[in-house]
């Protein structure tokens, strides 16, 4: 069995996996960091900025993104301070401004606490958050598609704009997306979907329930609030 | 001389993935721009994937995927050359010879290039043309540097 | 070249070398920087070889052709040794002159001489030129002794002495100490204390460690580390010696900007010549320690300056940061333990080793000890490379050795740190160059850029520039840097093109703020700095630009229109010929006029009259 660690995230300590993340720590218990960079079981990019929180060490706090710190022995976390939220709110803002369509990014906007966009909307078929790409399985492990260019012309290609022969058409790249479009010529999505309100990795496939096949199984990552974990 | 085939570029280099940008760089120096064709030979005797070839290539400033014209005028915006009027000598450059900054010309000849320092920055505005830096530079200096290309690539094709 | 096999060997090559110069009865000294370049050194350097040979002196008058001197403005530089005459503004034509007049008569040619603007008095020699003489030269008074591109010259001058004191008379933990007590910061930018970053990675598990030097210089405005690498590479490949012996690395890299050719060039040259010489081998002059250098050279990308991106360029990857939660010193290049310093923090290694961690401690401020290369360019007379001790003040350097304003203008404000950095106006000139007192005023030293600027400088255009470098250099992979950066340039050109509203100054500060709290790496973290920096200290210029729609420094274009002074248009027609919209009329002998229809404000006109006769308002 995998060692476990203490951690105390907003008060709460929790028992956890030695080399898990704070974030898979903090979702396992039932905190809801949000999120929209982070794939499930996948080394975390730290990109979208969202899950920030502020690890406090000897009294001084940093702001750290939590996917990407891992989980140590007696480690002191705040995530929802005053602070963390009027940053949170800040990034949200700016990407619900170039994407204001997409249902996805609309949940974690208002989650995050956006009651006004102060930018003018850009619609941008890409956010650029790089699930498909780090979900990309490719042909033996080696990718079809990722980030080319950069800064304001970064983007998510194929070699040289062609299809490649790498992508095996599995579609975790349209099953993971958060916006209307996907890089390769895949099936179109209607731009009505939204991620699973439960794990935010998948996309929902019932309107009603509003959580995906994973978590409908149970194989998801509960993130409400429930009696046992307290 | 004549330049050195990508085959002598990859002697020694071979299977060696993080000799990339290496490689890169001189197929960018002897041919000017780096072609598809070259990307996945590359890649095959790098034992890099195309992607990372491609992601690598479209993100370093110094590498071209398009063939560049016969004589590049590199114009320094740095710091120190922009308090001086370094965007006078764009405007110049790019009125006179009617390219946005890296595209060829229509007769093939020029190439304009902005890049954020060139590392003299005491004497901006700072150009350079094929790689000869010219310092101190304005609107004026530049026509006649543009002209002065121009007539010995006039000369050249004459002599030929 | 013949091997060194010991210290013994060191010290005897040394002796004989110093032996030989003695021999030479004076040698020209001529500064092969990159800015003497582009001023055409090397047609002075051929016309004197040439007269040299001309008059039989070329084996008794040595020419030396080094690294920058520094006084870039004043270039061709020569300097005469013995008696350090000083030459500026050379041209071929006066080799003749030299060679005649000051080897072989003693005289000096008076009309090279360098002319203090003040006085108006003529200087002889280096040491009492102004620019000069207000300076704390250590390392850049070594690139005048040395021809880069030979290791004897470095060794005659003391080179490799203190690696070799290190090697065999200082056990690691103490050169560790040693650099510790010195207290030598980080001269890159980030001014982090090198000793505790060296003693962390010794410390760090592992065989098999690196050691890096971060030659990416991609700071606009700063060419400290060319200046350098250029001018001294033995220099730097000792510091790193020094470094990975402390540490216990076996490879070393130098990651250089491939817009440098010449440093690339006398880096490859000088690992060259010290694996030759026995210098990096195995078990290098008999001793147990093993060491090797590579030179890389980078593919042109500002953020590889930021250590994660650069370890990430040399394995041949795209050049993106990755999130420091385990530091580099631990988990670096190929995931192993790796040290990485500047140029210049390289470069200031072997003399604190040579004279001791105290002697290094004497100069400079409390928290910052040393001195340090400032690249001092922008509307200022003097333009050049500047060392001076971390406690001198920005007035100091500003006008002592600047000697202030070119054509006479008072300076308003001076940019330091690059990209990163600030701009801090006038009224804070008093302060020092220190790492703590600038950070603490909005600004930073960072890698040692000084940007100086009149009346004539727009501060929301300057912000505006720095926003557009950073969002074309920034690799885009994470939000806050990526969009903010973006969203922040985009309300700046709202109010650069006179659609600014006021509360768009709260977004931009508030914006700065969120992006220099989340963003991944320190490009993203200090993106906001010069826009923040410049709404502290320029918010009038900011408000002029909303309330009134005009650019007080009229730079602006759509806040401005260009008019010809019918007084002072002596008709020459030079602005006809220069506009490139043929937006002039006027035909010969008749003043001339604007078609603000056609006009496309790009200045060219007002650059090219030479006599004010272009009035912009």
């Amino acid at each position: 069995m995998t060692p476990k660690v203490t951690v105390n995230i907003d008060g709460a300590n929790i028992k956890t996996a030695r080399g898990s993340s704070v974030l898979d720590a903090a979702l396992e218990h039932g905190t809801c960091i949000p999120h929209l960079c982070r794939v499930p079981y996948i080394e975390s990019i730290g990109a979208c900025r969202l899950c920030i929180v502020e690890h406090v060490v000897n009294g001084w706090s940093k702001v750290t993104t939590s996917c990407t710190l891992l989980v140590q022995e007696g480690m002191v976390i705040l995530s929802n301070t005053e602070k963390i939220r009027k940053l949170r709110r800040n990034v949200a803002e700016l990407l619900v401004s170039q994407a204001p369509n997409s249902r996805a990014i609309q949940d974690i906007a208002v989650r995050c606490g956006v009651k006004e966009v102060r930018y003018p909307f850009r619609n941008s078929e890409c956010v650029l958050c790089g699930r498909c790409v780090q979900l990309c399985p490719g042909t033996f492990g080696v990718k079809a598609i990722g980030f080319v260019g950069r800064g304001k012309d970064r983007r998510v290609e194929s070699p040289f704009d062609i299809r490649s022969e790498l992508c095996n058409e599995c579609g975790s790249c349209t099953d993971l997306c958060p916006m209307t479009v996907v890089p390769c010529d895949g099936p179109m999505k209607t731009g009505e979907e939204y991620l699973c309100r439960n794990c935010e990795s998948k996309m929902a496939f019932a309107e009603e329930q509003g959580i995906c096949i994973s978590c409908d199984f149970g194989e998801g990552f509960q993130c409400e609030r429930s009696p046992q974990n307290f | 001389m004549p330049p050195p085939t990508l085959d002598s570029i990859l002697e020694e280099r071979r299977s060696q993935p993080h000799q990339l940008i290496e490689v890169l760089q001189d197929v960018q120096e002897h041919y000017g721009y780096i072609a598809e064709e070259s990307m996945r030979t590359i890649s095959n005797e790098l034992g890099v994937p195309l992607m990372e070839v491609y992601k690598v290539a479209s993100f370093y400033k110094a590498f071209a995927l398009k063939p560049r014209g016969k004589n590049v005028i590199t114009i320094c915006t740095g710091t120190a050359c922009h308090v001086r009027g370094a965007k006078l000598i764009l405007n110049q450059a790019v009125g006179q010879l009617g390219v946005k900054p890296s595209e060829v010309s229509d007769d093939g000849l020029f190439t304009i290039e902005h890049v954020n320092c060139l590392g003299a920055c005491a004497l901006g505005p700072v150009v350079t043309d094929n790689g000869n830096y010219h310092n101190h530079m304005s609107p004026g200096k530049l026509r006649k540097l543009i002209k002065s290309i121009y007539k010995t690539d006039a000369e050249e094709i004459s002599h030929d | 070249m013949t091997k060194i096999n010991t210290v013994k060997d060191l010290k005897a090559l040394r002796k004989r070398l110093l032996k030989e110069r003695k021999k030479i009865r004076a040698t020209l000294v001529l500064c092969g920087g990159t800015g003497c370049q582009a001023s055409r050194c090397q047609d002075v350097t051929d016309a004197v070889k040439n007269e040299l040979a001309k008059q039989g002196l070329k084996r008794s008058v040595c020419v030396r052709t080094t690294g920058c001197h520094g006084f870039c403005e004043q270039g061709p530089l020569m300097v005469i040794e013995p008696g350090n005459i000083f030459y500026c503004h050379i041209l071929p034509d006066d080799a003749h002159e030299i060679v005649t007049k000051t080897i072989l008569d003693g005289e000096v040619v008076e009309r090279l001489l360098y002319t203090d603007p003040v006085s108006g008095k003529l200087i002889q020699t280096e040491s009492e030129i102004p620019f000069y003489r207000a300076q704390d030269r250590y390392l850049l008074a070594q690139n005048r002794q040395v021809d880069p591109c030979s290791i004897e010259d470095y060794i005659a001058i003391g080179g490799y002495s203190a690696f070799t004191k290190a090697l065999f008379e200082i056990p690691p933990e103490s050169v560790v100490r040693e650099i510790k007590d010195s207290g030598l910061r980080g001269r890159g930018g980030g001014g982090f204390p090198t000793g505790r970053k060296w003693a962390e990675c010794q410390k760090a598990p592992g065989d098999e460690k690196y050691v890096i030097c971060n030659a990416d210089e991609g700071d606009p405005g700063a060419y400290m580390d060319r200046c350098l690498l250029e001018g001294n590479p033995h220099l730097v490949l000792e510091g790193m010696m020094i470094g990975a012996w402390a540490i216990g690395a076996q490879q070393g890299y130098v990651y250089v900007r491939n817009e440098y050719p010449l440093a690339v060039k006398h880096a490859r040259m000088a690992v060259d010549q010290a694996r030759k010489i026995g210098l990096l081998s195995d078990k290098i002059l008999g001793s147990s320690f093993s060491f090797d250098i590579d030179i890389a050279r980078g593919g042109g990308s500002f953020v590889c300056g930021e250590s994660t991106a650069l370890m990430a360029s040399l394995e041949g990857k795209v050049g993106e940061p990755r999130p420091k939660d385990v530091h580099t010193v631990v988990d670096g290049l190929w995931h192993k333990p790796t040290t990485l310093n500047n140029v210049e923090t390289w470069a200031n290694v072997p003399s604190i080793i040579l004279n001791g961690s105290s002697w290094f401690a004497s100069k400079g401020s409390k928290g910052s000890k040393g001195t340090k290369i400032l690249a001092l360019t922008g509307h200022i007379k003097n333009t050049g490379l500047v060392e001076v001790a971390m406690d001198t003040t920005i007035n100091t350097v500003v006008f002592d050795i600047g000697g202030g304003g070119s054509n006479g203008n008072s300076i308003k404000a001076v940019q330091t740190g690059g990209p990163s950095g600030g701009c801090l106006p006038a009224d804070k000139f008093d302060l020092p160059v220190d790492f703590d007192v600038l950070a603490k005023a909005g600004s930073m030293v960072g890698s040692g850029g000084m940007v100086v600027m009149d009346q004539e400088t727009c501060m929301v255009d300057v912000a505006k520039y720095f926003l557009t470098f950073l969002q074309d250099e920034s690799c885009g992979k994470c939000v806050p840097c990526r969009m903010g950066i973006d969203r922040m340039l985009e309300i700046i050109t709202d109010i650069t093109e006179g659609n600014g509203t006021s509360w768009q100054i709260g977004l931009l500060e508030e914006l700065g703020s969120t992006v220099s709290q989340t963003a991944l790496c320190g490009l993203g973290k200090t993106a906001a700095n010069p826009v923040l920096s410049t709404l502290r200290y320029f918010r009038d210029e900011y408000e002029a630009h909303i309330h009134a729609k005009k650019c007080p420094a009229g730079v602006c274009q759509a806040l401005v229109t260009y008019k010809v002074d019918a007084e002072k248009c002596t008709c020459c027609g030079i602005c006809k010929r220069g506009c490139p919209h043929g937006a002039i009329v006027g035909k010969k002998k008749q003043v001339h006029a604007i078609n603000l229809d056609l006009c496309q404000k790009c200045g060219i006109c007002k650059s090219e009259c030479d006599f004010e006769a272009i009035q912009v308002k």
